[in-house]
């Protein structure tokens, strides 16, 4: 869209000509998103960088005044979806990025919205406090990881991350700031305490929102004590015994394991380092802890009972190795992307994730995996060297987080043919059982996120018409049909 | 040069989709954690500041993630525009390289070097402060157009063990020369010094995109090393030890002498006990490592050694040291010659963070000296910026 030269100068007016971007590369830069690949383009008109919650909220009076479209980023784009689907207004807010508050007696933490979730999880770390549902990379940013779906650690016991999340310092459409949940009383003798101080969890309200209800400009976290003792193990299974693994996920979780997370072979394939058993098909990794030995030992038998009990057998080092050797899985392309010479011949170095947080009830890993497995295969994505790698983030509700990814030549138009193929076939079927994965909620193509609630998705539609009427803050997340 | 535009080019082409814009290359935060046990060590305590550019410029544009993005875009479109907004975040970039020091799957900042290489390739009018520095050295041999070098008439031209001085070192610099034969000497290694038969290295055209141009710098060099004799080149500038160490052979092959820092060669020389300090005044002094003898050369050690190893001289170290030193504020002499305010934010950045450590600064790159003593002069800055080469000839025993 063409903005009004005139709307510019009142954005540069608030936060100042140099934080504000019209060139074409500087846009460009923000356009893209790892996940969606090259081919989905979301180019703002402009960048405007905020540095203060009274910015954000004149820029969103502008915008309302100009009708310019406003949608907000921070400093990553792994596997959010953030991004301008209708052009105007990038908000910026990688500036907003300080800590606010460490409480370590009433074990609290309130942030701006763009402070790295690794910044704010390693200064908690040092007054032995902890957020259990770390995302990978420190790009993530508090407020992203709530608003948006979020591959975490930890959420095998704690759920998803804005299971966490007390408070949101909010800036409505029509640039009116709000404090909701415990930061309603922020300002109070008591500070921010309890997330349900206002009634109905306006919290909740924000959860997958994309921005377009409000833009958060401050969250308030509850946060936990950290275990003094820590370890690590791996069980594996065989192919046959998928039954028998998505058992065990169920009963670890229901045993509030710290965390579970679950690979198949093939997410080892391209790393030709790491040796695995050959009847090694699918691998769980464990994270326990305890707040002493005694605790630890108690859980570590427990595990152990329950995996061996379904066939499941040790591979002594493996997840301490990967947990805990520096850099260790946080360090995200360090672990996941191999050198090239370590690759089997003929597989591509580069690779794309075919879905992302595939949202599914634990006690249907079987079918879910089976049929993946036969849809790439039909599609000739799995058949080695080709592979497809899964991955899965056992959530305590009984709920898997999963993900596939492939490695692959996406110059090849055949091959990107056949990928896109098995994505949409895929995704129908998953969608028709009830599923939801991160790539085609709001706000790309969200069918069948909107089709099988139709009930809430017109509620929210309502909300949405009811606080942003000229439909300013990140359009086309609440919309039917594709973007 | 077949090093960067075709090589890593190609690699690069291949690894679009390698960049999970994680943000690990610059977001303000550790790039791990912890490991639920215990906090990172210092190799990945990577500090909360290390993208110059981004410190800077704040956009995602001026980021590695966003340049890979832009680069996969002008790769793939050989009509791309090129603009002055672009080149801008082309040259901006410091070439410090902490980014593809993080990530070594996407090497971000090879490819910002295949995409100047491809910029010039395709007939781009590069900044024009770059123009002018290629024509100055075609016409007069160094970066500053200037007409005669420092002349040592006490030093020989030939000999095997030669003094690679730099532009900065022939035109600017005549302390060093004098630090450097002075301790040497002592070390019983007399060096020639060529003085106008050495030319620019070209490093900056090397970097800035025009291989063309520093390929004719490197037979030059190279031919006139052989012709004085030379059996090992000794340097000062860290960029001139990039070119003659790494460069050189890709461009001409196999060179017929061996490349040293001054640094690593005095380092070896004490452990030898061919060289000694003498007690003096105690002093405090940081060091900082520049971009292309740390990250690039991995030459982290040797002029801790040698600091270390002047009774009265205590080292104490920068906030952001070793692997996570950051730029100068130079940008590989690239960027602050286009982007002077740029430059300038940096270094002023850089010595504040030497002054919370210590009075003096120690470099051992006659272009970090030189752009950190020209900043602290701009701003008003009372800080001590010396060579390494320098401190040591000060303390010679």
């Amino acid at each position: 869209m063409e903005l009004k030269q005139e709307f510019q100068q009142v954005i540069e007016k608030i936060v100042g000509p140099s934080r504000v971007a019209t060139e074409e590369n500087i846009c460009l830069s923000y356009a893209y998103n790892a996940v969606l690949g090259k081919d989905v383009v979301r180019k703002p008109d402009m960048v405007a960088m905020a540095q203060t919650t009274a910015e954000v909220s004149e820029i969103l009076q502008a915008a309302n005044q100009y009708h310019v479209p406003v949608t907000p980023k921070g400093i990553t784009g792994t596997t959010g979806h953030g991004g301008c689907l209708r052009g105007g207004v990038l908000l910026d807010l990688t500036l907003m990025d300080q800590i606010l508050l460490i409480d370590p007696v009433n074990m609290k933490a309130v942030t701006e919205a763009a402070c790295s979730f690794f910044k704010l999880a390693q200064e908690l770390f040092k007054v032995d406090l902890m957020l259990p549902t770390a995302p990978y990379g420190p790009g993530p940013n508090v407020a992203a990881s709530a608003i948006t779906p979020v591959n975490a650690f930890g959420e095998t016991k704690y759920g998803a991350n804005i299971n966490l999340v007390e408070g949101f310092e909010v800036v409505l459409p029509s640039g009116e700031i709000v404090q909701i949940g415990s930061l309603a009383y922020q300002d109070k003798p008591f500070g921010p305490y309890y997330r349900y101080i206002t009634g109905p969890d306006l919290v909740g309200l924000f959860t997958k929102s994309n921005g377009a209800l409000g833009i958060v400009t401050k969250v308030a976290y509850r946060c936990l004590k950290k275990p003094q003792c820590w370890s690590f193990h791996t069980y594996y299974w065989p192919e046959d015994q998928i039954k028998e693994l998505a058992q065990m996920v169920l009963e670890t979780t229901a045993a509030e394991i710290f965390d579970v997370h679950l690979n198949d072979r093939w997410s080892w394939a391209m790393i030709q380092s790491v040796r695995i058993p050959d009847d090694c098909f699918y691998l769980a990794e464990f994270i326990l802890n305890g707040e002493n030995e005694q605790e630890l030992a108690g859980r570590e038998q427990c595990l152990r009972e329950i995996c061996e009990s379904l066939g499941g057998k040790n591979l002594p080092g493996f997840a301490e190795d990967f947990y805990t050797r520096w850099p260790t899985h946080f360090m995200f392309m360090e672990m996941v992307v191999p050198p090239r010479s370590t690759l089997p011949a003929k597989m591509p170095r580069r690779y794309m994730i075919m879905f992302d947080e595939l949202l599914f009830p634990t006690s249907w890993l079987p079918e879910v995996y089976t049929k993946m497995v036969a849809l790439c295969k039909k599609y000739d994505i799995l058949n080695f060297p080709k592979i497809a790698a899964f991955s899965g983030f056992p959530m305590n509700a009984q709920t898997i987080s999963g993900h596939w990814w492939t490695p692959i030549d996406d110059t090849d138009p055949q091959v990107m043919e056949s990928f896109y193929a098995c994505q949409a076939e895929f995704r129908a079927w998953f969608g028709e059982q009830g599923g939801t994965f991160q790539q085609r909620i709001p706000p790309a193509a969200p069918d069948y996120a909107w089709t099988n609630q139709l009930g809430a998705f017109n509620l929210i539609r309502r909300i949405k018409e009811l606080l942003d009427p000229n439909d300013i803050l990140s359009p086309g997340t609440f919309e039917l049909g594709e973007v | 040069m077949e090093t960067l535009r075709k090589q890593k080019l190609r690699e690069f082409k291949e690894s679009w989709t390698l960049c999970a814009h994680c943000g690990t290359c610059n977001a303000r935060a550790p790039i791990i954690p912890h490991n639920w046990r215990e906090l990172p060590p210092p190799e990945w305590s990577a500090p909360y500041r290390r993208c110059p550019s981004f410190e800077y410029y704040n956009y995602r544009a001026y980021t590695a993630q966003g340049r890979n993005v832009l680069a996969t875009l002008f790769f793939d479109d050989a009509h791309y525009p090129i603009t002055e907004d672009l080149l801008k975040i082309v040259y901006t970039c410091t070439s410090c390289g902490v980014c593809s020091d993080i990530c070594k799957a996407t090497d971000p900042l090879t490819a910002v070097w295949a995409w100047r290489e491809e910029l010039t390739a395709r007939g781009a009018q590069l900044p024009e402060p770059l123009e002018q520095i290629h024509q100055r050295i075609q016409d007069s041999g160094n970066m500053f157009g200037a007409k005669q070098a420092i002349q040592r008439n006490d030093l020989p031209q030939a000999g095997k063990d030669v003094f690679f001085a730099g532009c900065n070192v022939r035109f600017a610099q005549p302390q060093v020369i004098d630090a450097v034969a002075k301790t040497l000497h002592k070390a019983g290694i007399d060096i020639a010094y060529l003085g106008d038969h050495e030319i620019c290295c070209g490093f900056i055209p090397g970097y800035d995109g025009n291989t063309d141009l520093m390929e004719r710098q490197a037979q030059l060099n190279v031919e006139n090393l052989r012709q004085a004799g030379c059996q090992r080149v000794i340097v000062s500038c860290a960029h001139c030890y990039r070119a003659l160490s790494v460069d050189y052979s890709l461009l001409v092959g196999p060179l017929p002498f061996e490349v040293v820092h001054y640094a690593d060669l005095l380092a070896q020389l004490l452990e030898d006990k061919k060289l000694a300090f003498r007690e003096s005044s105690p002093a405090q002094v940081t060091y900082h490592d520049p971009c292309f003898l740390g990250r690039f050369g991995q030459i982290y050690d040797a002029p801790r050694t040698v600091i270390q190893s002047i009774p009265g001289v205590e080292l104490v170290e920068m906030e952001r040291n070793r692997r996570w030193s950051y730029c100068c504020g130079s940008g590989a002499k690239i960027s602050a010659a286009c982007y002077p305010e740029f430059g300038g934010a940096i270094s002023k950045d850089r010595i504040a963070e030497g002054l919370r450590a210590a009075g003096t600064i120690v470099t051992a790159c006659t272009t970090c000296v030189h752009q950190l003593t020209r900043a602290a002069r701009n701003e008003g800055i009372d800080v001590a910026v010396k060579d390494l080469s320098v401190l040591a000839a000060e303390r010679l025993a």
